[in-house]
């Protein structure tokens, strides 16, 4: 039998006002992959940084070998084997392979100390040649596809001896060719006795590829199954946990005419012939996996990205939206997915970001009138219950749903006919959400159209009046309300 | 308020510094706290107070201009040269020309920054360059004389007992303290220097806004070739030579951030004065003019140094 490879023992971090991590147990044995899956927000992402060194641990033990191991940094991290393989790959684009398997390595000539070029290749082909991969060791990274890539940064790992391999969301960006490609060279790491963290959200290929399930949610572990004594629907309940309608608020609106109509817009390589309409009052879900095009269509609507083609109208009338600006001039308003980054000016007050949109509107001249500005913020405080001290207290030291709520207010103050929001309850506490839902019932009540873009499955089923799913740049499928359950949806949205 | 204490506390320590270099001076040289001592260093800020001014606004939106310099050197010697021809246009013309240099070239340096989306270093970099060349190619090397009565007015004029370049320098922060703190415009500054995502996707023109302080960055360089012209009564290519490197230590003693969204005028005008004193302070101790830029070396050093550690210290807590 195998022995325990990696165990990772009672892991709790909080960050302000989040458990992102609480009490969290997993193990790995030699030669096995292990699927590590939960919802958007689980924890699996801070559970493999602190796995990776790149986040302090607050409380709980790492064994590797069944030796306790104190990981407090990346370096300390490899030098206990542990390699890991981000989403958004780190390989260094303008170096060769041979560089970037070797990364701080290189292999020295005895006599003079300078790099030993050749043995740099030959040792590089070697590793890759485990791979089964004829990447010339030669060849410049950013020349590579994202696959290739990829399989440098699996070089790299039997370069340095990892003994634990993770891998996040590793398919996302890939080919169905590609994808099954990279199975093979897995299966290759498991026959070396590598442990393996497999990372992602596409539920089929985890039951394909894994051994052992573990399930994290709301920063828990939920619990942990041979791959081969249980089936998608009970996985996706362990991720879910909770029943439908059991938390989400009955959306009751009157849909009336044609707000927005989009027609066949295309993003040459991203997103190709979407044509959809949206309702007054009618929330309309899209949704889709990681690097489906979801993002890409909102960012779209409000003119944040140039398109290819594509047509908008908007109550009837042929709009162009070449910008933001724009956008907000056509009264479409935005909530983008990156809070921190796209949302807010992190270094500004509650009342400066608050009142950015609307610029404009604080005074008839160009000085900013104090009076109006104030009771602008006020009113939004009050309105959506931002709980800050003040109205001057920078947005950085608010928590993560008392940011969102200011995002949202902000929009809402240019008054949208149209609204275009993505993720908005992310990595933010129950009742924040609720009351973030609340809003939205009450906007679609006032006519305004919704376009919402979601990875949280029971929140875009709930919600939304229809859903459109996507994959691959596509429309693949309608689901009118009730129509699909959580397996069909995740089951449709995987498909190529 | 904490926002509130910050700022003070900020602004108090650079005064601090300030007062100190003050009290070492008065010590270390009689004539230092003398009348006439006073307002010739007060006059020898002014010119390149007013580039500090505008270059404040130009950092906080994470910007930079190095072509301030060249743009001062090539302003004063298109002026010369206009008004040395044989028969030439009246002064008033010969201004604007002047001034129009150097908004032409913040024109094309926030052209190029903003629409081509370059680096703002480079392209100011390049433009000190062109301008400097500019003004060698004009003047043939040669300096050129300049005596006329609206110049010396500008830069030896007073009006109740205070030198004219002292009221501009007053004037130009005075407006631009308005704009910057007050103003819609001045907002959107900020707004665009601490994160030009949100900034763009919250709906403001990010270009025209670079763009305009790009032009009113080469626009005040101009001013202080004027106010050259007049002190030395010569339009030369070498005027200038320098002042960049003085005018970014400046804004950045005050608390401007290289990273953008953060500066005030009140900093950058503690950041004047603080060179200002120190140069003039050594001067007068009998400090030579080439241990001098030693001195704004290491300044320069030292303000990036404490900014980093306050950055370093704000993310710690």
């Amino acid at each position: 039998m195998t022995s325990t490879l990696l165990k990772m023992s009672h892991i709790c971090k909080s960050y302000p006002g989040v458990n992102a991590v609480d009490d969290v147990s997993i193990d790995l044995y030699a030669g096995e992959v292990l699927g590590l899956m939960g919802e958007n927000g689980a924890g699996k992402s801070t559970l493999i940084k602190m796995l990776a060194g790149a986040e302090k641990i607050d409380s709980g033990e790492i064994y590797i070998d069944e030796k306790k191991v104190d990981i407090n940094s990346p370096k300390a991290s490899q030098d206990n084997g542990v390699s890991v393989i981000h989403q958004e790959l780190i390989t260094m684009d303008t170096l060769s392979v041979a560089e970037n398997i070797f990364v701080g390595q290189l292999p020295v000539k005895k006599a003079t100390k300078l790099i030993d070029w050749k043995a740099a290749r030959k040792k590089s082909a070697e590793a890759l040649a485990l791979l089964h991969s004829e990447i010339n060791p030669k060849s410049i990274v950013s020349s590579l596809s994202i696959y290739e890539k990829q399989i440098v940064e699996v070089a790299k790992a039997i370069h340095k001896n990892a003994k634990v391999v993770v891998m996040d969301e590793p398919t996302a960006a890939l080919s169905e060719k590609d994808s099954k490609a990279l199975f093979t060279v897995i299966k290759s790491l498991k026959k070396q006795g590598v442990g393996i963290i497999y990372i992602s959200h596409r539920i089929e290929e985890v039951f394909q590829i894994s051994d052992r399930i573990t399930v994290m949610r709301d920063g828990k572990f939920i619990g942990t199954k041979p791959t081969k004594g249980t089936d998608q629907k009970e996985i996706i309940s362990m991720m879910i946990g909770r029943e439908l309608n059991q938390f989400f608020p009955e959306i009751k609106s009157e849909k009336k005419g044609v707000m927005m109509k989009v027609s066949d817009l295309n993003i040459n390589g991203i997103i190709e012939n979407i044509s959809f309409e949206v309702k007054k009052g009618e929330i309309l879900g899209l949704f889709g996996l990681v690097g489906s095009g979801c993002l890409n269509i909102a960012r779209a609507l409000i003119g944040a990205d140039d398109i290819d083609q594509g047509e908008f109208h908007i109550n009837g009338k042929k709009t162009s939206i070449k910008n933001p600006k724009n956008a907000l001039k056509n009264k479409i308003g935005f909530i983008p997915i990156d809070r921190k980054n796209e949302g807010l000016t992190l270094d500004f007050s509650v009342k400066q970001n608050l009142t950015l949109q609307c610029i404009d509107q604080l005074g008839s001249g160009f000085i900013i009138q104090k009076s109006i500005e104030n009771s602008i913020a006020e009113k939004w405080v009050k309105k959506l219950d931002i709980k800050t001290p003040n109205i001057e207290v920078k947005v950085k030291n608010l928590s993560g749903g008392n940011q969102q709520k200011i995002v949202l207010g902000k929009t809402l103050e240019t008054n949208p006919e149209i609204l275009v929001i993505v993720e908005p309850t992310r990595g933010i506490d129950v009742g924040t959400k609720m009351d973030i839902y609340k809003m939205l019932e009450n906007l679609c009540k006032n006519g305004v159209a919704i376009v919402l873009v979601s990875t949280d499955v029971p929140e875009i089923l709930s919600i939304s009046n229809r859903v459109l799913v996507i994959s691959n740049g596509k429309i693949r499928k309608e689901f009118k309300k009730g129509e699909a359950n959580q397996q069909e949806l995740l089951h449709e949205a995987s498909l190529n | 308020m904490k926002i509130i204490g910050n700022k003070i506390t900020t602004n108090m320590s650079l005064f601090a510094f300030l007062g100190f270099l003050i009290i070492v001076f008065s010590f270390t040289s009689e004539h230092f706290l003398g009348y006439y001592n006073i307002i010739s260093l007060l006059t020898n800020i002014s010119y390149s107070g007013i580039a500090a001014i505008v270059l404040t606004l130009v950092m906080i939106s994470r910007g930079l201009d190095i072509s301030i310099g060249g743009v001062i050197g090539l302003t004063t010697v298109v002026v010369a040269t206009l008004y040395s021809q044989p028969d030439p246009f009246p002064v008033w013309l010969i201004l604007i020309i002047g001034l129009s240099t150097g908004t032409l070239v913040g024109l094309l340096n926030g052209w190029c920054i903003a629409v081509m989306d370059m680096d703002p270093i480079i392209t100011t970099l390049g433009a000190m360059a062109i301008t400097r060349g500019l003004a060698y190619v004009i003047s043939d090397a040669q300096s050129i004389l300049m005596f006329e009565e609206t110049t010396d007015f500008i830069s030896n004029g007073t009006i109740f007992y205070i030198p004219m370049p002292i009221i501009l320098f007053l004037i130009t922060a005075l407006i631009f303290s308005i704009i910057l703190h007050k103003s819609k415009f001045g907002r959107t500054i900020y707004a665009i220097g601490a994160n030009e995502a949100s900034a763009k996707l919250s709906g403001i023109s990010v270009k025209p806004v670079k763009i305009i302080l790009y032009v009113l960055s080469g626009l005040a360089a101009s001013v202080s070739g004027i106010i050259l012209i007049g002190q030395t009564s010569v339009g030369m290519p070498q005027h200038g030579l320098g002042t960049e490197l003085e005018v970014i230590t400046a804004v950045l003693l005050g608390g401007t951030a290289l990273s953008g969204g953060k500066g005030t005028i009140y900093g950058t005008i503690a950041g004047v004065l603080i060179l200002g004193v120190l140069f003039n302070g050594l001067t007068i101790s009998g400090v030579r003019y080439v241990h001098l830029q030693i001195f704004q070396g290491i300044l320069l050093l030292v303000a990036v140094a404490t900014y980093e550690i306050k950055t370093r210290n704000e993310v710690a807590s």
